[in-house]
């Protein structure tokens, strides 16, 4: 249990009070990527040991046999993710600019309010 | 104002997280479990040519994986095109000061050159076709932000955007097709006859330089066209108020 996983627990919490608790839509869409960039901290702190060059070849061809890369594969796992997050991302805001033109407004409470 | 409830939920969320992540594996240990992780970082360099271990998952070992995001972006590019009809909005803004734009007028050629290196070194590199093309993307973004966007419409109009975003996605399938006829597999790299040139030079690595240059083609345009498909529509709103 280290500061890093830590900080990724931390700013998931954070994420997910402020979806719990936020009538703003778009405070929610930022709560939601708070949450995807704790999961991709735990990912990239996951691949890696303190120490650990990433894992890129060095330029020069004899390489020496101490360096040690971190693992490749999450890293190229929260490349994926980030892809994610971006497509999610942006159909989240489009929902909220057509909420926003339905009701004038982003705020859920005002909605459900408007709805009954 | 701290609402109870959430406070229910998160705190023993937290606990349970705090004692599930302090159970895993240190590094050391999780090194000798992976065995995928082993192969790559001893034989990746040889298996493909990339000296970037990232983009040799990625585009060769991960390959069919990575044709799955390309996917993802396109199925978000058509759902936020549905959600914004597709007609086309006659007025939008006049674009910044003409200090502004000629500032970045000059900047734009390094913007674009700048997404070009990190696309063609991704496998040398940090970098690739995802991270480049997203430098890609923000450069369509700045010229709409900056020169208005009926002015960008005119650099790269909106069909043109929708056919390099669907060109990158084909050639991605056709370059793995290419594999699947020469006999190594779908998007198979070096087994399907693609050179694999010295490591560490720019012609290395077979076919991913070429994935790479066609996952940024296709996600530049990508995000490009969430983004117009986007402004053009609050721009409407503004004018309707």
């Amino acid at each position: 249990m280290t500061l890093d996983y830590g900080t990724a627990i931390a700013l998931l919490c954070l994420g997910l009070y402020c979806v719990m608790t936020k009538t703003d839509l778009i405070k929610i869409v930022i709560g939601i990527n708070i949450m995807e960039s704790a999961i991709l901290l735990f990912l990239v702190r996951l691949a890696a040991a303190p120490g650990d060059r990433a894992p890129i070849y060095p330029a020069e061809s004899n390489v020496p046999p101490a360096i040690v890369f971190a693992d490749p594969i999450p890293q190229a796992l929260s490349l994926t993710q980030i892809v994610i997050n971006a497509a999610i991302t942006a159909i989240m805001l489009s929902f909220v600019v057509k909420l926003y033109q339905s009701y004038r407004t982003i705020d859920l409470a005002e909605i459900r309010r408007i709805q009954h | 104002m701290i609402k109870p409830l959430s406070i229910v939920v998160l705190v023993p969320l937290a606990v349970v997280l705090c004692f599930a992540l302090s159970a895993l594996p240190t590094p050391a240990e999780r090194k000798e479990l992976g065995i995928a992780s082993k192969h790559i970082r001893a034989h990746g360099v040889n298996d493909t040519g990339a000296m970037n271990l990232v983009a040799a998952v990625l585009f060769d070992y991960r390959g069919f994986d990575t044709l799955g995001e390309v996917t993802v972006i396109f199925s978000a590019v058509a759902s936020v095109g549905l959600l914004f009809s597709v007609r086309r909005l006659p007025n939008t803004s006049e674009g910044l000061s003409t200090i502004t734009k000629r500032s970045i007028g000059a900047l734009v050629p390094f913007i674009f050159l700048v997404g070009f290196y990190i696309v063609m070194h991704g496998h040398l590199s940090p970098g690739g076709g995802f991270q480049g093309g997203v430098i890609w993307g923000s450069l369509l973004i700045l010229l709409g932000i900056v020169y208005g966007s009926r002015y960008a419409e005119g650099v790269v109009a909106k069909e043109s955007r929708t056919v390099m975003e669907s060109l990158g996605a084909l050639a991605f399938l056709g370059l793995g097709c290419v594999g699947l006829f020469a006999g190594g597999g779908f998007l198979a790299n070096l087994a399907a006859g693609y050179p694999r040139g010295t490591p560490g030079a720019i012609t290395s690595a077979g076919v991913i330089p070429l994935l790479s240059l066609m996952v940024g083609i296709k996600i530049g345009a990508g995000l490009a066209a969430i983004f117009y498909a986007m402004v053009n529509e609050g721009m409407e709103v503004d004018n309707d108020a």
